[in-house]
């Protein structure tokens, strides 16, 4: 049970340098997703009922601080909770390398998904900003979780 | 009565001259010999500095350790200081612009930004207890920043004039043209629907028309920077680069109607 709380605690905290302090460690106007790596990890490290209610949470976090009215975060987070599980029942995923590969896969599903229901939307989002945020986002996602992964590790012993 | 004699007069006249000349001699000879004793005592020196660096090594060591945590306090100190100072002139500027400016408005500071990439959002610490609704203009000294999207008691969310769900109605300032000015979630916005063979030109400045009833007319959006044909070919679309740097608003003017 502690070790939820903590995990609670920890998405909260990586939400929190989302908002603020990740503004300053940004690339090509794009910033890692920390919150996406939280459901990469709640998923291989909780049992799926637990998993997804992180992903829950950390889709709630961040829907609360974006600007759209749909909860789309709040959907997809644990919808990708969800294929990890999928993934992870079919192969072991042990090796920590293979779980941050995991990363990228899902930012770039995410922000495609993300990027498809706003352009439906109407906004006006080029091609190439659509492919900026997806390709970049996705590399500096993958580049900044192994630490996460690293700074996480305590919580589950 | 004391009485000079000739000879005794001869002998302290020449006296004086010779203390004259040997003095005058001296003062010549001073800056060579300086000169010359220059290298032993800068050589005595350095072996009496070296000397005093050993026997006092202890002492030296304290110093330096008190020294360079002295050097670490102002160095935050000076960093604080120029912080300081800069906030200060963007408050100035922020206070001069809403003494000027004809709106009512209520200054906030920002304290978040979107978490995501796909929308472009500031969170302010004001909310509706200090009067901020939803759909309130939100601005800098230098221009319009945004609208308010949502307020909560004590904070509000802002999104900003690059957010692609966000348009304002826009009027070129010279030419008298309308269009709509819509972000991109890059650095630039794009005036749509300006009719085929709109008079614009590159450097033209954009206000807010004030059609829409949340923004005053006359508010600054930007300047153009590229004009082209719409895909469609029935309209033209113009660039324009925001007078506001949206990526580090870090204070701005919430508008009250």
């Amino acid at each position: 049970m502690k070790k939820k709380w903590i995990f609670l605690g920890i998405i909260a905290a990586l939400g929190a340098l989302q908002l603020t302090f990740l503004e300053y460690f940004k690339i090509f106007h794009v910033k890692p997703d920390l919150l996406l790596i939280a459901v990469v990890i709640a998923t291989l490290k909780f049992d799926f009922r637990d998993a997804l209610i992180f992903s829950v949470f950390a889709g709630f976090f961040k829907d609360c601080f974006v600007a759209g009215t749909l909860g789309l975060n709040t959907l997809l987070f644990p919808l990708w909770c969800y294929l990890i599980f999928i993934i992870t029942h079919q192969f072991t995923i042990e090796e920590e390398l293979f779980q941050v590969a995991l990363v990228p896969i899902v930012v770039i599903l995410h922000n495609t998904v993300t990027g498809f229901i706003i352009v439906s939307q109407g906004a006006a989002v080029t091609f190439g900003i659509f492919l900026r945020i997806t390709i970049v986002e996705a590399v500096v996602t993958t580049l900044v979780s192994p630490l996460i992964f690293r700074i996480t590790k305590p919580a589950f012993y | 009565m004391f009485k000079l004699e000739k000879k005794n007069l001869i002998i302290l006249v020449v006296t004086c001259l010779v203390i004259v000349i040997a003095a005058s001699i001296v003062t010549a000879f001073r800056a060579p010999f300086l000169n010359t004793l220059n290298p032993p005592l800068s050589l005595l020196t350095l072996m009496k500095r070296e000397f005093s660096g050993y026997v006092f090594y202890r002492r030296n060591m304290i110093e330096n350790e008190r020294l360079k945590k002295q050097v670490d306090f102002l160095r935050s100190q000076v960093n604080l200081s120029t912080e300081i100072a800069q906030e200060n002139v963007r408050l100035k500027e922020l206070l001069s612009f809403k003494q000027k400016t004809p709106y009512r408005s209520i200054a906030a500071r920002v304290i978040g930004r979107s978490p995501d990439s796909w929308s472009s959002v500031i969170i302010i610490d004001k909310g509706t207890h200090h009067g901020i609704r939803q759909g309130m203009a939100a601005m800098t000294y230098l221009g319009i920043a945004g609208r308010v999207v949502e307020a909560s008691l004590f904070t509000s969310k802002i999104m900003l004039i690059n957010d692609p769900n966000l348009g304002v109605s826009a009027i070129v300032q010279r030419s008298r043209q309308e269009g709509l000015a819509a972000g991109t979630l890059g650095s630039n916005l794009i005036m749509r629907y300006l009719p085929d063979g709109a008079d614009i030109k590159e450097g033209d400045t954009v206000v807010t028309s004030g059609l829409n009833e949340v923004y005053p007319k006359g508010i600054l959006i930007g300047t153009i920077i590229d004009a082209g044909k719409e895909f469609s070919g029935l309209s033209t679309y113009a660039l324009i680069r925001p007078a506001v740097n949206l990526s580090n608003i870090e204070e701005v003017l919430v508008v009250f109607p």
